[in-house]
């Protein structure tokens, strides 16, 4: 009788990825290397890595392990923290290429800390917040009612308030900001990052907010420069569902108040509609326009080698797909 | 062994070269393949997003179609297979929706009970045929083929779903090219994203992020690059010549749609495999064909 074999989570005990194995490695007195970033922004020089040991406690902590080498090898390291109960979100740092809250990860026997990505660096593993803070106060994160109070209780279900009420959660750590593919590459696109949408959708897609001012913050959001990678997702240690629950709303918040932004979501949901597959060249061309003969030079690569096919895309199959796609799409529209 | 087949937009239309390996590998590992001919897009990003009810709606009658005919649903891209659970999985907590949806494919005579099980090719490889049975059917030893993984996002994240802490401890397709005989190479890009999910309205993103991911797979050493989703494999292949002009150099770095790595280990050729169909040549590699 073969073992059944969960093919999802090959990997899962060779690497220790589950609470009890990454608790269970250390014995109390074992050395831990930790390797520290260490830089001033005040000072010339250029960043590098301090190594320390450290002796292994029960149940202990990243920011143990920095408390331990601040009271006894480097009494200047710079490092932020204050609740050290998971409440505070100062004291996220990224572990062994990975974004941790100090105050709630394991150490691990080999560990190296550095200071968030994506925002500068101000001294060793504290940042300057004020990219992120200043792109918050740009969306005018607050309630403002297009009408009167309409008394206690208000009519909301929990349906109404139940995206808006998960963005909640956030304790403004910057992991998910960190740890962003697309804020990792600059000033590329206008994306706001996973931190600043959490922020937004607390106002953004509560339902007594003012439409007029909730488009204004997503026209110039960037949102639908997300690729869905769930790497925010990933670190969030208040286990905020980012993607499903707060970028994807806002895109379809965004559909709604501000279309012309989510052009290219609208056309492949017509297309879809049309044909019940999507035809790439057909998207192509109709959120791109004209810039798409930019890629002629491409466009020749693919249909030599069979991948488009104009001929399709001009002449559509009414399929069995695409009545199906057709009659689901239409009549399901999303209650907003 | 029986499944209900979704082979998904991409592998019907940019990425062709995947249905057919698919569907040559699947006769060699005896997997009976019954294609959902009248099945929808699963709604990508896009349906989903700005359409959720719509995007459920297209999801369960692909599970129904698959429950009709009592067979698993196997796919082979990352993104309808995370759409597909995700969907079964909103079915499973609102019954309300549930039934709301259930009662438009009442008008072609469906229903969905939420049973069906989705899987992807890649898991059916270690669930369905099993490790063992899999290295007794190599017949071409990959050896000396170095290879770098390219998982792409929606196979091992998000957490919810597949339970990693850290989505960099999979090691399903380092351990599968091992089974294949070949050499899995460790480096940055593994699980990142290709960025393919923005590329129809600005490639630029795609094209910088998977430059890095090519670049390091490169640079450890990587003579091929495999990855279970045609999206990711769109990317990493069809945008190589841009990537190559963004980064300043030459990559030419093959790319195989997973079941094409297998099928070469199975003892198929080239051809047979469409491995001549790719954008970036991958004759490089043909030294690994059977003899």
């Amino acid at each position: 009788m073969n073992i059944p074999v969960d093919a999802r989570s090959i990997g899962k005990i060779e690497n220790a990825d589950g609470l009890l194995a990454r608790n269970s490695r250390l014995m109390p007195g074992d050395p831990i290397r930790v390797r520290v970033q260490r830089y001033d922004a005040g000072e010339t020089g250029a960043r590098y890595f301090e190594d320390f040991v450290v002796p292994y406690d029960t149940a202990m902590r990243v920011l143990d392990a920095l408390n331990y080498i601040a009271e006894n090898f480097a009494t200047d390291l710079a490092y932020r923290w204050l609740c050290g109960t998971k409440m505070c979100g100062t004291c996220a740092v990224r572990m062994n290429g990975r974004e941790v809250l100090a105050c709630w990860e394991a150490v691990e026997p080999d560990m190296t800390i550095e200071p968030l990505r994506n925002l500068p660096v101000v001294r060793d593993l504290v940042v300057d917040r004020r990219p992120y803070e200043e792109r918050v106060v740009s969306f005018e994160p607050w309630l403002e009612r297009p009408s009167a109070y309409p008394g206690f209780p208000e009519p909301l279900s929990h349906r109404d308030i139940k995206d808006a009420s998960k963005a909640l959660d956030c304790i403004s750590c910057m992991s998910c900001f960190s740890a962003c593919p697309v804020i990792g590459l600059g000033n590329l696109t206008d994306f706001a990052g996973p931190a600043p949408l959490v922020q937004l959708a607390q106002t953004a897609l509560d339902p007594r907010n003012n439409p007029a001012k909730v488009a204004r913050a997503l026209e110039h959001a960037g949102i639908f420069n997300c690729l869905s990678c769930y790497k925010c997702e990933e670190v969030c240690p208040a286990k905020i569902p980012i993607v499903t629950r707060v970028i994807e709303p806002l895109k379809a918040k965004t559909a709604e108040l501000v279309p012309h932004a989510a052009r290219h979501s609208l056309a492949f949901r017509a297309i879809v509609a049309a044909r019940g597959r999507i035809d790439p060249s057909e998207l192509v061309l109709r959120v791109q326009g004209p810039k798409v003969l930019l890629q002629v030079r491409r466009a020749l690569r693919l249909l030599l080698r069979g991948k488009i096919n104009p001929i399709r895309t001009i002449f559509r199959k009414r399929t069995a797909a695409a009545k199906a796609a057709a009659r689901l799409l239409e009549k399901m529209r999303p209650a907003s | 062994m029986k499944f209900a087949y979704y082979p998904g937009c991409s592998a019907k239309s940019t990425c062709k070269e995947l249905n057919i390996a698919m569907r040559k590998v699947a006769v060699a590992l005896n997997l009976e393949l019954t294609e959902l001919e009248s099945a929808s897009c699963t709604g990508a990003r896009e349906i989903r997003a700005i359409d959720p009810v719509g995007f459920l709606a297209l999801n369960v009658r692909i599970l129904a179609l698959a429950e009709r005919d009592d067979l698993p649903l196997m796919t082979v891209c990352n993104t309808c297979t995370l759409n597909l659970i995700d969907a079964q999985a909103t079915f499973a907590e609102d019954p309300c929706l549930a039934r709301q949806v259930n009662a438009r494919l009442a008008e072609e005579g469906l229903e969905y009970k939420g049973t069906t099980r989705v899987t992807h090719f890649l898991w059916v490889l270690f669930e369905d045929i099993g490790a063992e049975r899999l290295r007794d059917l190599v017949v071409n030893p990959l050896t000396g083929m170095s290879v770098a993984a390219f998982y792409g996002c929606h196979i091992t994240r998000p957490p919810a779903r597949y339970g990693f802490i850290d989505s960099r401890n999979n090691r399903s397709l380092e351990q599968l090219s091992e089974l294949l005989g070949c050499k899995p190479v460790d480096y940055t890009g593994r699980t990142e994203c290709c960025g393919f999910h923005t590329a129809a309205h600005d490639e630029r993103i795609a094209i910088k992020l998977t430059g890095q991911h090519i670049e390091s797979a490169k640079t450890n050493g990587a003579d091929a690059m495999v990855t279970p989703c045609p999206l990711c494999h769109t990317v990493l292949d069809s945008f190589q010549k841009e990537i190559e002009t963004s980064v300043g150099k030459r990559l030419d770095m093959p790319v195989l749609h997973l079941p094409q790595l297998v099928g070469l280990a199975l003892g198929m050729s080239h051809e047979e495999l469409n491995l001549d169909k790719h954008i970036v040549s991958t004759e490089a590699i043909r030294s690994h064909e059977t003899h």
